[in-house]
């Protein structure tokens, strides 16, 4: 039965331990203050589990949203969220996927899963609409995300599949939860959550649908959204044609793509090598779109006559072509496609991995890592041993377990935690924060750690959508990565890709919401759940024992060396004070009581 | 002068780059490209073409011209020019 809403109604809540499963019904007022997907999936986690838990424990809890435009015919609406204690980071870990599965749990009656405890073997849940059962996942244990998707298809028949590689198995620090093959809850290790529970898998059909407050004028806003979608040249074809590759040329012309590491500055001369333009060129088969997405930015791609590198997959996108091309050096492109590869068939977050190769490295190339203990020469640039290295993570294997800890835990280890480029001990994607002042802000604020997605400020200093933001200044910094913070909460939510935004805005996002649920609110009231969302992040975070929004000390001391931004060291100090003031939160970046009572932020 | 060209622009200049003689500042370096390459008429310049259009980036050593002087930024043999449509990606 579902709801006239977007809503279908009902969450099952999995108790691992005693093998129960349990329907009951959406908690609706939390639905509706906080959305849905990452914000409502939030609010459930902090409702039910202690701030201070263990991320690995089977007390922890490990939950699925979505929201209520998921799988309805909004633009771009195959989005859910996974939300856990981040094991990477000790702090609120929401990571956001795309691809069929968030829709399909949706058709099956579902609005979330909620997982408890542990079972004492490995199992995987299989959802056929009403029939829901745990299942012996004794074959899968030991099995790549691909062949583990293949075999629950073999199986199950049509079945859409969330699931973990070996990786998420072995609780890795940054494993990755992936559906659809290589779509990804990529960030914080919520596969390791997973892995920890002894979950491999969730298998799912079903037949349903879902049903909006006011089709007409749903349909009236989807129709407005879509066309501006259309006519936008990035969201138009821009994305479809080149993907998010496309960047790399541009970050680096503006002198923001971070090189070795960080250490060399931000400029490199063979960036076009690894390129958009370049990988279209030598290793696109087709682009791909998500459920119910006209831009269809996904990257199917292949590697031909290259020997051991061959294979067939999707990627890499520009994070991931970054981590593994410039941080590492690396300017082979098939190599940089090959590392990707690896880190979706095995599930695990190719920024962190990248960038842990790069920092590992660095200290090899300093004397601090010896070579006999990773066993054999690691120096940048050198796209044989990033793909060896790689692997072995994957596989667990010498060397390839300490970096599978991330590059905060490695560095630390060889006595240079300063060389991590990490942020609340997850790494900071490919953008400087030297060159471009705002992402830097927006590195040392993420409620998540060093993340791009929580208030893409490169959109208006680099690109200039909305508005066209001086990178290299700190005015209006701060205020405006507050409104993209909120406006982003509140679009990861609704179930919406964020990279609709590129395209419309919050007009449209509010627009479509307050069709599907049946909602009066003004657009304000709208954007304030996403100012609710951010206040409950950092509320848990407090609570959890968060480390200060601070960057490394390489971004806040060591000058650019060359690139249009020579000489430029991040501003943050400037920049948190303007942020923090537009927060209303006090001078050291704690949301106040009175904040908190306002937003009514309460569990 | 250096004129690099990204993503579309590359397609149209077919190169990724050339060499032109510095025009004394980048609305004429737009005229110019045009003159040399007519599919970039109606896409670089506006309707009056007197600015830029919406959906390209203009960057002087690595500057938006937006953050330095439009497109009345002058230019020297020395400057090094970067041409893109409007991308994006995350
Ligand atoms: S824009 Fe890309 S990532 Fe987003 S839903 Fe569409 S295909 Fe998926």
């Amino acid at each position: 039965m579902t709801q006239a809403n977007g809503w279908i109604g009902t969450i099952l809540r999995i108790n691992l331990t005693e093998g129960s499963i349990k329907k009951e019904p959406l908690n609706m007022q939390d639905a509706h203050d906080y959305v849905g997907a990452r914000g409502l999936g939030t609010k459930y986690y902090c409702n039910e589990v202690d701030p201070k838990i263990d991320p690995l424990s089977p007390d922890n809890k490990l939950i699925f949203m979505t929201g209520p435009l998921t799988g309805t015919a909004a633009c771009s609406s195959g989005r859910y969220e996974v939300v856990s204690k981040a094991p990477l980071t000790g702090i609120i870990g929401a990571a956001n996927s795309g691809g069929h599965f968030g829709p399909e749990l949706k058709y099956a009656g579902y609005d979330g899963i909620i997982f408890e405890g542990k079972a004492d073997h490995p199992v995987y849940l299989h959802i056929d609409d009403d029939k829901v059962e745990l299942l012996d996942a004794g074959e899968l244990w030991g099995q790549g995300v691909h062949e583990t998707t293949e075999a629950l298809e073999a199986k199950h028949g049509k079945v859409r599949v969330s699931c973990i590689g070996t990786p998420g198995e072995r609780c890795m620090l940054y494993a990755a939860i992936m559906n659809d093959k290589n779509r990804a809850a990529g960030r914080g290790g919520m596969g390791a959550v997973m892995g920890s529970k002894n979950l491999k898998a969730i298998a799912v059909r079903g037949t349903g649908g879902v049903t909006v407050a006011r089709p007409e004028g749903f349909m009236r806003e989807i129709t407005k959204a879509r066309t501006m979608l259309k006519e936008h040249p990035v969201t138009g074809n821009g994305l479809g044609t080149f993907g998010t590759e496309i960047l790399v040329n541009i970050v680096n012309e503006v002198g923001g793509l971070p090189l070795r590491n960080g250490r060399d500055g931000s400029y490199w001369d063979k960036a076009d090598d690894t390129s958009g333009e370049h990988l279209n060129e030598t290793h696109l088969v087709k682009n791909q779109g998500c459920f119910g997405c006209s831009i269809a930015c996904g990257r199917v791609t292949k590697i031909e006559g290259k020997g051991d590198l061959d294979g067939f997959g999707e990627g890499p996108e520009y994070e991931a072509g970054w981590s593994y091309g410039a941080a590492c050096g690396v300017n082979d492109i098939s190599s940089i496609v090959k590392a990707n590869f690896i880190c979706n068939e095995q599930g695990m977050d190719p920024i962190t991995l990248g960038s842990t190769v790069a920092c590992a490295m660095e200290l090899y190339e300093m004397g601090a890592i010896p070579e006999e203990d990773i066993g054999f020469p690691l120096r940048f640039g050198d796209a044989a041993a990033m793909v060896k290295l790689t692997q072995m993570c994957a596989d667990g294997e010498g060397f390839g377990k300490i970096i599978g800890l991330g590059s905060y835990r490695l560095a630390e280890k060889y006595g240079h935690p300063e060389l991590s480029m990490s942020v609340k001990k997850q790494e900071m994607p490919a953008y400087d924060g030297r060159a471009i002042q705002g992402i830097g802000l927006e590195y040392a604020t993420s409620n998540r750690g060093g993340c791009h997605v929580r208030g893409y400020m490169i959109s208006p200093e680099v690109l200039g959508i909305p508005v066209k933001l001086d990178p290299q200044v700190t005015e209006g910094k701060g205020a405006m990565l507050k409104t993209f913070q909120d406006l982003t909460a509140l679009c990861d939510s609704t179930g919406m890709c964020l990279f609709t935004t590129f395209g419309i805005g919050l007009p449209e996002i509010a627009g479509q919401y307050r069709e599907a649920v049946g909602s009066d609110e003004t657009d304000e009231e709208i954007l304030l759940k996403g100012e609710r969302i951010w206040n409950l992040e950092k509320r848990f975070n407090m609570e959890a024992g968060v480390e200060k929004d601070t960057l490394p000390p390489r971004l806040l001391r060591e000058a650019l060396p060359s690139g249009p931004a020579k000489g430029k060291v991040n501003e943050l100090q400037t920049m948190l004070a303007d942020y923090y003031e537009a927060r209303n939160w006090t001078a050291d970046g704690i949301p106040t009581p009175e904040k908190l009572a306002e937003l009514n932020v309460t569990y | 002068m250096l004129v690099k060209f990204l993503a579309t622009y590359r397609q149209i200049a077919n190169c990724k780059s050339c060499d032109m003689p510095a025009p004394s500042n980048v609305l004429e370096l737009m005229e110019a490209l045009c003159a040399r390459w007519p599919e970039f008429d109606g896409l670089i310049l506006n309707d009056e073409r007197t600015d830029k259009g919406d959906d390209v980036i203009i960057l002087v050593n690595g500057r938006h011209i937006e953050h330095l002087n439009g497109v009345a930024t002058p230019l020297t043999e020395q400057d090094y020019v970067v041409i893109t449509p409007l991308v994006a990606g995350g």
